[in-house]
């Protein structure tokens, strides 16, 4: 590995610093994810991402970006995208444009030689000025390659892309490095801090996962996610904030469509501040459910426990 | 360290995570980084290089904390003799020696030499433990220890007997000790290969000879094979029309251009999930393959296929509310007892069964869909109705018949198979779980 390929080191010097680092910039992680993240700067590999929808693996890049002062480049995948919309488009319009106006010199260029063969020895001399790198624009990928000072580059949702993308994908993640064929391998600036995202809705190729390391997201325990809340949400009271993550937990439990994830839990907290309210009783639960539940079905499931859960929760944490 | 390392990603491949060079040299890279102080972080940063998915994770976590047990000696109820009554002397052999006085690390450091000079993490087979055990002991010295005790009963010094007694108790327990380190590598290292062997005798097997106490092993499998399958199926894909020019798209996509056509684009096709009639004999002689194609049908009907199912023996019926209302396991036990669907369980007639389809539920069938019939063809000599098939074939985009009889079977004895055979495009032998998802996958992919 290159001496000078990693920029960011002086920001992982120990996992407790990096804990401790994105604790102060809004993202409180767990131990793994911290050990992750600091193994990866230091093997320089990119990390893939895996976890139940909304959980912060997409906040985790951001959080990455503005801890290391870094842009964050972002690739959100679909079915159909390609090199074209990932990496670069060639700007044939400008190119045609240039020849167009640089027609003139073309002909000083060529004056004076004999026959066509020469005159297009005489051009093939600048051949480069047609095909250079000031006719490519630079989509996500390449942007991040280019980024002098670093990046970090979130390809989000990589499991939606076809597997052609994927394959695409490998020199990147491997090497930093891109082959453009009308200009040549394209080599990163400055390594850039790669995150893949996946909800797992087709399993990735063994070829990805042999370059990336691998970091599953759980649904944090009750404990981090008091602590994600009282972040996210400072107001909400200490007895209210432990009831209602205390709830949510059991929700999960619960057979579901769709369980409710972090974001979800800290929109519930918003609302209940909103609403002045100082412990969880069952009224206000049916009242605001819709919040954290998304489907007709959840909510009739939840509903019919609403006064036991409450109360479970209230147990736990009595007034 | 680099040693124990590697036998740690040996236990690992062989509980089933797939564990590449490149992420060898991870691990190694990654344990030089966090170190091997702090058992916690070393777990999650190599937890981070192996385990690539969520299931790995899981077997590396039970993996990790049976790995990096020490294998410590337990004494149990073996009770160490007092010193002063049992003096060691020059002759002593060194396993003597330890025994007597305890030296309980001394005998853990013995015991790992001596598997790792016989390389115990080669253990494939439950019946080669007592073999290990037994290479084991004589690394560490049983020989010595057997002529000792031999040479102290014959002995007539005081208390030379008493030491001998005494010996013979812990040899006792250091051939449980050995064994139950044995046991816990096999569990490391083998018991997943064993796991496979059986699972590939399943994936074998005739599906009619399946036990009972094997079905839950077969579900598990045929969960996994519906995964494989989905992952490859689930999303549906576009396929390029070869060599059709989609103008009004390259005019949109290349007035960019100023005119020029740079960029053609060309005409693509959405491949339609498939559309598929299950028609299955229920009676005995084909019960178990349908409740296995079934079971996998089902599985990936959500995702993958839709599906409308009627089974028969004397008279056929719809299945799929069944498969609607509870789960597909749920579901095709009360199929195959007969309950909730008005099926007579007299004797197989296919020509009813069919004529019983025409008459019902033909509009199912359209030039989309692909009939699938699962059944032997014993029809018990009545009217095969194989015109009711023809005029289905030509309705439906193919009929595929699946026989669990071996094609030099069909037509023999009561069998209508070599008639049914013209309208059925292909029909073939299906009487493992291999068969089933071979013609599954080929159900999927549709050529056309």
């Amino acid at each position: 590995m290159e001496s000078n390929a990693n920029p960011y080191r002086d920001r992982f010097l120990s996992i407790d610093q990096v804990q401790r680092g994105f604790e102060a910039a809004g993202y409180v992680c767990g131990r793994a994810i911290a050990t992750t993240l600091y193994v990866g700067c230091h093997l320089n590999k990119p990390i893939l991402v895996e976890g139940p929808a909304g959980v912060g693996k997409t906040e985790l890049a951001n959080v990455m970006a503005a801890y290391l002062g870094v842009p964050l480049i972002r690739l959100q995948c679909y079915e159909g995208l390609d090199e074209s919309k990932a990496l670069y488009e060639w700007k044939y319009g400008k190119q045609l444009l240039y020849t167009q106006i640089l027609r003139d010199r073309m002909n000083d260029l060529v004056k004076g030689v004999d026959g066509l063969e020469a005159a297009m020895d005489r051009l093939h001399q600048y051949d480069d000025v047609f095909f250079s790198i000031n006719f490519l624009e630079p989509r996500p990928l390449l942007k991040a390659l280019q980024e002098k000072g670093g990046a970090v580059l979130l390809i989000d949702e990589v499991d939606k892309s076809d597997p052609e993308f994927e394959a695409f994908l490998l020199e990147i993640l491997s090497d930093f490095q891109v082959s453009i064929p009308e200009i040549g391998t394209l080599k990163a600036a400055s390594t850039p801090f790669v995150f893949l995202t996946s909800n797992n809705t087709r399993e990735m190729s063994e070829a990805l996962k042999r370059r990336c390391l691998h970091l599953y997201i759980p649904f944090p325990d009750p404990k981090i996610e008091r602590a994600i809340v009282r972040m996210k949400v400072p107001a909400v009271p200490e007895l209210l904030r432990s009831q209602l993550v205390s709830f949510i937990h059991q929700v999960r439990n619960l057979d579901l469509k769709k369980a409710p994830s972090v974001s979800e839990t800290i929109d519930w907290a918003r609302v209940l501040l909103l609403l002045h309210a100082e412990v969880l009783t069952p009224d206000l639960v049916q009242e605001t459910l819709n919040v954290f539940l998304k489907f007709e079905q959840d909510v009739e499931v939840v509903t019919a426990r609403i006064p036991e859960l409450t109360l479970k929760s209230t147990r736990e944490f009595p007034v | 360290m680099e040693r124990t390392l590697i036998e740690f990603i040996t236990a690992l491949r062989r509980s089933g995570v797939r564990v590449s060079v490149s992420e060898t040299l991870d691990a190694f890279r990654t344990a030089e980084l966090v170190g091997y102080g702090n058992r916690e972080r070393l777990k999650d940063a190599l937890a981070a290089a192996l385990a690539k998915s969520l299931a790995e994770k899981e077997t590396f976590l039970s993996c990790f904390s049976r790995f990096f047990t020490r294998d410590d000696f337990s004494q149990s109820d073996w009770v160490f003799p007092d010193n002063d009554d049992l003096e060691l002397r020059e002759e002593d052999a060194p396993l003597t020696r330890m025994l007597l006085s305890g030296d309980l690390p001394g005998l853990s450091v013995s015991m790992m030499n001596a598997s790792r000079s016989i390389d115990l993490t080669a253990i494939r087979f439950f019946t080669q433990k007592s073999f290990y055990v037994r290479k084991i002991l004589n690394g560490m010295g049983l020989e010595q220890l057997e002529q000792d005790i031999r040479r102290l009963k014959k002995s007539d010094r005081p208390g030379s007997n008493e030491k001998g007694a005494a010996l013979e108790n812990a040899r006792q327990m250091l051939f449980e000790n050995v064994r139950d380190f044995v046991e816990k590598q096999y569990d490391l290292f083998a018991r997943s290969v064993s796991d496979e062997l059986i699972e590939n005798y399943l994936k074998e097997i005739r599906l009619s000879n399946v036990e009972r106490r094997d079905f839950q092993r077969m579900q598990a499998i045929i969960r996994r094979m519906v995964k494989r399958l989905q992952d490859r199926h689930s999303r549906r894909r576009k396929k390029a029309k070869k060599g059709r020019l989609d103008f009004r798209k390259t005019l949109r996509d290349n007035t960019v251009y100023q005119g020029p056509l740079f960029d053609l684009r060309w005409k693509t096709k959405r491949i339609e999930r498939p559309d598929i009639v299950a028609i299955c004999d229920l009676s005995r002689s084909v019960e178990a393959v349908a409740r296995f194609m079934l079971l996998f049908l089902y599985s990936l009907n959500e995702a993958v296929a839709r599906i409308r199912t009627f089974v028969f023996c004397s008279n056929l019926a719809e299945a799929s509310p069944i498969f609607e209302e509870y789960g597909v396991e749920e579901a095709l036990d009360r199929l195959l007892r007969g309950v909730g669907v008005p099926v007579m369980f007299g004797r197989t007639d296919y020509g009813q069964a069919l004529r019983d389809f025409e008459d019902g539920w033909i509009d199912t069938v359209t030039k989309k869909t692909t009939v699938l019939v699962l059944g032997d063809a014993r029809s018990n000599f009545g009217d095969p109705g194989t015109g009711v098939l023809k005029r289905i074939h030509r309705r439906c985009r193919r009929v595929l018949w699946l026989n669990p009889e071996p094609p030099s079977f069909w037509g023999t004895g009561d069998s209508e198979m070599k008639r049914y055979l013209p309208f059925c495009r292909p029909a073939r032998e299906c009487s493992t779980l291999n068969h089933l998802e071979r013609v599954v996958d080929v159900l999927l992919t549709m050529p056309k």
